[in-house]
C-alpha cells in the first residue's frame, strides 16, 4: 500500500506519528524500525547509534539516534523495553534505512511488559492507515527511496 | 562496531546561540547538535541572548538558511524542539531589537533573565557557545 509514495505495510503496528515501525516476533521480542515517512524526512542517513544491548529504554527514551546530513534525532521509544539486539548491518550501512526501511530493521527489543502491553499503544491495520494518510497530507510529506 | 553503540550517562548540556541573522551559516549547527545531543537523552537548552534573540522572532528563521537554497532555520529548530531541546530567550537583551515578549514564535519555552543563564551556566555538565 503506498500514498504519496510512502510504503505502509498493515500488518505492522505504528506510532500515532508514524515514526516507527514495529513488528511481533514469534519469541516475544518486537522489532523495531523507522517508517518509509521518517526516513524521507531524514534523507539520506550517514549515521546510526544504538543504545547497548542490554540497556532498559522506558517509554520517551530513544532506541537508537539518526544523523542525515540535514537531520538529526531520535528514533523514538513508545513501551518499557530493554534492547535485545542491534541490526549490525544497518549499523555498518546506514543507507539500507533509506533503501529499504522495512527490512532494515533498526533494534529488537524485549518488552518489559510484555508485547501484548507494548503493541496495545501502537496503532495497525486499517486504522493506522487513514492516520499514515492523514499524515501524509498534513505535513505535505512525498516519500522517496534511497538509490545506491 | 563499538562506536555504533551509544552509552552516555544522562548529562545537562547548556548551548549559548549569540548568532543570528547576520551570520546565517553559524545558526543551524547548534540546533542540529541540540537535537542530536537530546536523543542521547542529554537534558539540553538553548539560551538566545545578543543578536541570538531574532531567531526567536516570527518570520526571521523562517526567511534563513545556513547555506544557499538550503533547509530554512525554522526547521532546524523544530527539529530540535521534537527532540526535546527547550528555548530560553534573554528578556534583557530584547528591548535592543525592539522585540517584545508577547511575540515570540510558538517554539520558546520560555524568558529569562541573566540570572537565569547564570544558574544554568552554574550547574550544567557541558556548555557551548555559538
Amino acid at each position: 500500500m503506498e500514498f504519496h509514495g510512502c510504503e505502509f505495510r498493515p500488518e505492522l503496528y505504528y506510532d500515532d506519528e508514524y515514526q516507527v515501525w514495529a513488528r511481533r516476533e514469534d519469541d516475544g521480542t518486537l522489532t523495531v524500525g523507522m517508517t518509509d515517512i521518517s526516513q524521507s524526512i531524514a534523507g539520506k542517513i550517514l549515521h546510526v547509534r544504538v543504545r547497548r544491548p542490554g540497556t532498559r529504554r522506558p517509554p520517551g527514551k530513544p532506541v537508537a539516534t539518526i544523523e542525515s546530513g540535514k537531520w538529526a534525532g531520535p528514533v523514538p521509544n513508545f513501551f518499557d523495553c530493554v534492547i535485545a539486539e542491534a541490526n549490525e548491518e544497518v549499523l555498518e550501512d546506514p543507507n539500507l534505512l533509506n533503501i529499504e526501511p522495512y527490512e532494515a530493521w533498526i533494534a529488537r527489543v524485549e518488552p518489559v511488559g510484555g508485547p501484548e502491553a507494548a503493541l496495545s499503544v501502537m496503532l495497525t491495520g486499517e486504522q493506522a492507515w487513514e492516520g499514515y494518510k492523514a499524515r501524509c497530507e498534513r505535513d505535505n510529506i512525498t516519500c522517496e527511496r534511497g538509490i545506491r | 562496531m563499538e562506536k555504533h553503540f551509544v552509552d552516555h550517562e544522562e548529562q545537562s548540556v547548556v548551548i549559548v546561540m549569540t548568532s543570528g541573522p547576520s551570520t546565517p551559516q553559524r545558526c543551524a549547527t547548534p540546533f542540529y547538535l541540540g537535537a542530536l545531543l537530546s536523543s542521547m537523552d542529554a537534558d539540553v537548552k538553548i539560551f538566545f541572548t545578543m543578536e541570538g534573540v531574532r531567531l526567536m522572532e516570527p518570520g526571521v528563521a523562517e526567511n534563513m538558511a545556513a547555506m544557499e537554497g538550503g533547509k530554512r532555520i525554522i526547521e532546524f529548530i523544530r527539529d530540535a524542539k521534537t527532540a526535546g531541546v527547550k528555548f530560553y530567550v534573554c528578556r534583557p537583551a530584547m528591548p535592543g531589537y525592539k522585540m517584545e515578549e508577547g511575540n515570540l514564535i510558538p517554539e520558546v519555552t520560555a524568558t529569562a533573565s541573566a540570572g537565569d543563564l547564570a544558574d544554568l551556566i552554574l550547574t550544567s555538565d557541558r556548555l557551548l557557545f555559538f
